[in-house]
């Protein structure tokens, strides 16, 4: 790009502050080049129009010994004479005591406005260059530090080893850098969370970054759509889709038609998990198990979504049937659900395991029931054996343990 | 505008070719003295008491030559003065010397003990200025104390010597009659053998020595900075800027020729703002009652992790090792632990950076890469270009400077001295007396060594420096000539190497206060001071 261009658009329109680093990152110039161009252009637009653009000054060289106003000074009494120290230990002469003299140089930043005054600071000047261009006066130098933070992540993914050359960096040919991964850029915007950004390499990834608009709606949908292909539970295939659910739980459940052809990610995770149970579980439940047969699939995945709900929104593992009437305790269909996040490469996740609980009754009977419970676990351990469905085994001499039981099953939920 | 020079860069943009400029390489062997034990190998339920007498048999021979050498003839009005084993051998009215330990108990020095029958031991001690009581001088004791015993140091001779814990000191004298030890004469071991430049590359390999002297002839500067104080606000200086700019050369004194003669930039601590740590320590003992309400969180909480210092700093160091080796030292201030030898900054802090360290260790390679970025100790020692550096973040300066005795006549405490002449004093001293670090245990928090006490100067360095002190300040100290016994002092150079020693002090400024880099030649040891900073002009003055 044309650097008067460049220069025009950014400070001009957009009434940005364009540093000779900036610019020369941009423009891939060397540092001492884009001087020059922000020098020029300064000079053009305020012949042009008169105080249009502000620019500030890098002057270096050897300040006059009074103390520069910035800096919170202390004497600067290098040459002061020292007066005997009451420190100094009566055995240690010190043959060389006074302070050296020593070669002060500086680095002043100063506006367009201050250089003449900052001039006369110095005693020697070495050089002057200008440091930026801005639309107006910065009320607060400082300010430039943020264009400076915000150049190195805008061209973080250049290589300062392979730019800077071009920068006019000085060199080291020594340079020692571990091969291997990049060092991570600087936070990439979180909006697009893609599943590439856990690739571990990085290379793409500076090519996506430019690309990453219109790619931003694409990795949903393609999660979807793998998602939907494991939608038969396959157990090899079983990761993936985990990966992919973990991201699509990000994002606020989208209230899905039934009839929704493309179930997403947990939806596809309870199918996968629940139906074989279901066929071996309802058996037990005498009133419920026929029905729950003669349910079209669309209709469990809805119901399973809203147990799933209901589960997240109470953190109670199951839903009991409050039937304290019934003599027996209805044998309730336990799912063994996952949910899985994945953390720095590592899976991470909770699945609802049962758990054998036994309490005890106000009668002073033992109820050992089967509950469902969450259990944290990760990747690497195969999850357990499925067990058997739930069934209450009511332990104890006496007529009528199952009502009890039920009513502790009930006010025992945790 | 129309400027009579234009400096090269106040005109229309040309053509040139700019050369590229390469650094001088740097030679670089740290010594690993403050490495802690990794692991399940440090333990922290030892004695402290180790540590002074192992700094004791370590010093005492050296003291005891130095004494000897001055008291070893001497009789004053006609009695010889004696060397007494243990301090409490003393006998009362006989002239005498002794070695041992120092110790002073000052009134406001955080007692261990005062703190558990209080139970106020669970948080920190708040700083102090000083721990004498200036309203009260004469409550400053001194002791003597060794494996025997301790003795009740006297006399004016204390007055005007100053003294901390933990040095190794042998004094003359004679006890008075109510036990006290009224001492006439000090002595202290004075410098340590110093090593001559290059010395450790012999002992490597001929060959590497030959290549690093060969690699870093012509000149070469060492950078030092301390106290950057990274905020990650806005509010940050601008000088971090100006001087990422000049390490790599986009900005120079002299073109970037200047810049490039520099080899390393060693951070001496403090590289992170005080507001990160403080605060968060603030919160913590202020706040504990309403932090105790709030739900407990475990993991990353961003609204009580400010993450931006570290990020900065990061991004400060991924910026400039592509031209620059960095040797970056911990402060107390910074993310590590708080008691001496503070370890180095872990690299997973520092994700950027971290493709410039060494290699993580494998356990069976024991030969270790130094890394081009290297996140050290603090205390830390090293060879840079052949000579011995040993430096610190300051922590040892600014304790011992506490108990010093601030004449009556100051200028109010409110208002803050300047005590930058005391502080190179205080550097002097520590070579004199070869503990580095005097204090610890006693007012610093230490690691409980029990082999060995790294504190000791075992070897006098070439440049000593302690960061993050309020103003900079430099100058050459030299070996005490031993007298000799014939009395010709002048052919000192003819004395052996001892004579030859001398070290260069370096008191390395608070960067975010005062902009300044300093910068050692490795050639003469002559320093130059580089400051950056803005010029306050029309705008501020409105």
């Amino acid at each position: 790009m044309d650097a008067t261009m460049y220069l025009a658009e950014n400070v001009l329109n957009e009434r940005r502050t364009v540093t000779y680093r900036s610019l020369s990152r941009a423009l891939k110039v060397h540092a001492h080049q884009a001087k020059q161009i922000l020098f020029e252009f300064h000079r053009n637009e305020n012949a042009k129009k008169p105080q249009s653009v502000r620019a500030t000054y890098i002057i270096s060289g050897i300040q006059k010994h009074a103390e520069p106003p910035t800096t919170n000074g202390h004497a600067n009494d290098e040459d002061e004479i020292m007066q005997s120290s009451p420190y100094l230990p009566s055995s240690m002469p010190n043959q060389d005591a006074a302070s050296d003299t020593v070669r002060l140089s500086s680095i002043i930043l100063a506006r367009d406005e201050d250089l003449e005054d900052a001039k006369a600071t110095f005693q020697s000047i070495s050089t002057i260059h200008v440091y930026s261009v801005q639309p107006s006066t910065l009320p607060d130098l400082n300010a430039l530090t943020d264009v400076c933070r915000e150049t190195t992540t805008a061209y973080a993914q250049d290589d300062p080893l392979e730019c800077g050359k071009q920068w006019g960096m000085i060199q080291n040919r020594n340079v020692k850098r571990r091969n291997g991964a990049r060092p991570p850029l600087p936070a990439a915007p979180v909006s697009n969370a893609k599943p590439e950004s856990t690739v571990p390499s990085k290379r793409p990834f500076q090519r996506e970054k430019s690309e990453s608009q219109p790619e931003d709606s694409k990795p949903a949908s393609d999660s979807q759509s793998s998602a939907k292909s494991t939608g038969k539970p396959a157990a090899p295939k079983r990761e993936k889709s985990n990966l992919f659910s973990s991201f699509a739980k990000a994002k606020p459940p989208k209230p899905k038609p039934a009839e929704s052809a493309t179930p997403s990610g947990n939806d596809v995770m309870l199918d996968d998990a629940s139906e074989e149970e279901q066929e071996e579980l309802f058996p037990d439940n005498g009133d419920k198990a026929p029905s729950a047969n003669r349910e079209s699939k669309k209709d469990r995945e809805e119901k399973l979504k809203k147990m799933m709900e209901d589960d997240d929104a109470d953190g109670a593992p199951t839903r009991a049937h409050s039937g304290g009437a019934t003599p027996t305790t209805p044998a309730k269909p336990a799912e063994l659900k996952e949910e899985v996040t994945v953390q720095g490469g590592r899976r991470r996740g909770k699945r609802q395991v049962m758990k054998k609980r036994t309490v005890k009754d106000e009668e002073g009977y033992l109820v050992t029931r089967e509950e469902a419970t969450w259990e944290s676990c990760s990747e690497d351990e195969p999850a357990p054996p499925k067990k058997k469905p739930a069934v209450n085994v009511a332990r104890g001499k006496g007529g009528k343990p199952g009502g009890q039981g039920s009513i502790m099953s009930f006010f025992g939920k945790k | 505008m129309a400027t009579t020079e234009d400096y090269g860069f106040l005109r229309p943009p040309s053509n040139d070719e700019y050369e590229p400029v390469y650094r001088n390489p740097s030679s670089y062997h740290p010594l690993h003295t403050f490495r802690l034990p990794m692991g399940s190998d440090r333990h922290y339920q030892q004695q402290y008491g180790d540590m002074y007498f192992l700094r004791l048999a370590r010093l005492k021979p050296a003291v005891e030559q130095v004494a000897t050498a001055a008291w070893g003839e001497l009789t004053i009005a006609g009695e010889h003065a004696r060397r007494v084993d243990r301090v409490l051998d003393v006998r009362q009215g006989e002239l005498c010397w002794m070695t041992g330990t120092v110790y002073m108990d000052m009134p406001l020095k955080p007692n261990i003990l005062d703190d558990l029958t209080k139970e106020n031991f669970t948080s920190a001690p708040p700083p102090r200025r000083t721990y004498a009581d200036p309203s009260d001088p004469s409550a400053t004791q001194i002791m003597m104390e060794d494996e025997s015993g301790r003795v009740l140091l006297t006399g004016n001779l204390l007055s005007s010597t100053q003294l901390a814990t933990g040095a190794i000191i042998a004094a003359l004298g004679t006890e008075t009659s109510n036990g006290e030890f009224e001492v006439i004469d000090i002595k202290v071991p004075d410098l340590a053998r110093q090593p001559q430049r290059w010395e450790r590359g012999e002992a490597a390999s001929a060959d590497s020595k030959k290549d690093d002297k060969e690699a870093s002839n012509g000149q070469g500067k060492i950078a030092f900075v301390s106290g950057l104080g990274i905020t990650g606000s806005s509010s940050d200086t601008l000088a971090l800027e100006l001087l990422t700019d000049y390490l790599l050369g986009y900005t120079g004194i002299d073109g970037s020729e200047d810049a490039s003669k520099i080899t390393r930039l060693i951070i001496a601590g403090n590289s992170l703002g005080a507001s990160v740590t403080a605060e968060a320590a603030s919160a913590g003992t202020d706040n504990a009652a309403k932090k105790k309400l709030a739900p407990k969180k475990y993991g990353y909480d961003a609204s009580a992790y400010n993450s931006s210092p570290i990020t900065q700093l990061d991004n400060f160091l991924a910026e400039i090792l592509p031209s620059i080796p960095v040797t970056l030292m911990p402060g107390e201030q910074d993310p590590a632990n708080v008691s001496l030898p503070q370890q180095g900054i872990h690299r997973a802090m520092l994700p950027r950076a971290r493709a410039y360290c060494a290699p993580p260790p494998s356990g069976d390679n024991k030969e270790e890469d130094v890394g081009w970025f290297d996140s050290v100790t603090n205390p830390w020692e090293g060879d840079v270009e052949g000579w011995r550096l040993w430096g610190c973040s300051g922590q040892n300066v600014d304790d011992v400077l506490r108990y010093l005795d601030f004449p009556a006549d100051d200028s109010g405490p409110s208002i803050e001295r300047d005590d930058s002449e005391a502080r190179l004093r205080i550097m002097e001293a520590m070579l004199r007396w070869r503990c580095s670090v005097p204090t610890a245990p006693d007012t610093i928090w230490s690691y409980p060594f029990q082999t060995v006490d790294p504190f000791v100067l075992e070897t006098c360095p070439h440049i000593f420096f302690t960061g993050n002190q309020p103003s900079f300040k430099t100058t050459v100290i030299e070996a005490v000539v031993p007298p000799r016994l014939d009395g010709d002092t002048d052919m000192t150079d003819s004395a052996g190497e001892s004579s030859a020693t001398s070290v260069r002090l370096l008191s390395i400024p608070k960067f975010r206060d005062t902009g300044e880099l300093i910068l050692v030649d490795t050639e003469s040891l002559e320093v130059e001071v580089i400051r950056f900073g803005t010029f306050a002009g029309q705008e501020e003055k409105k």
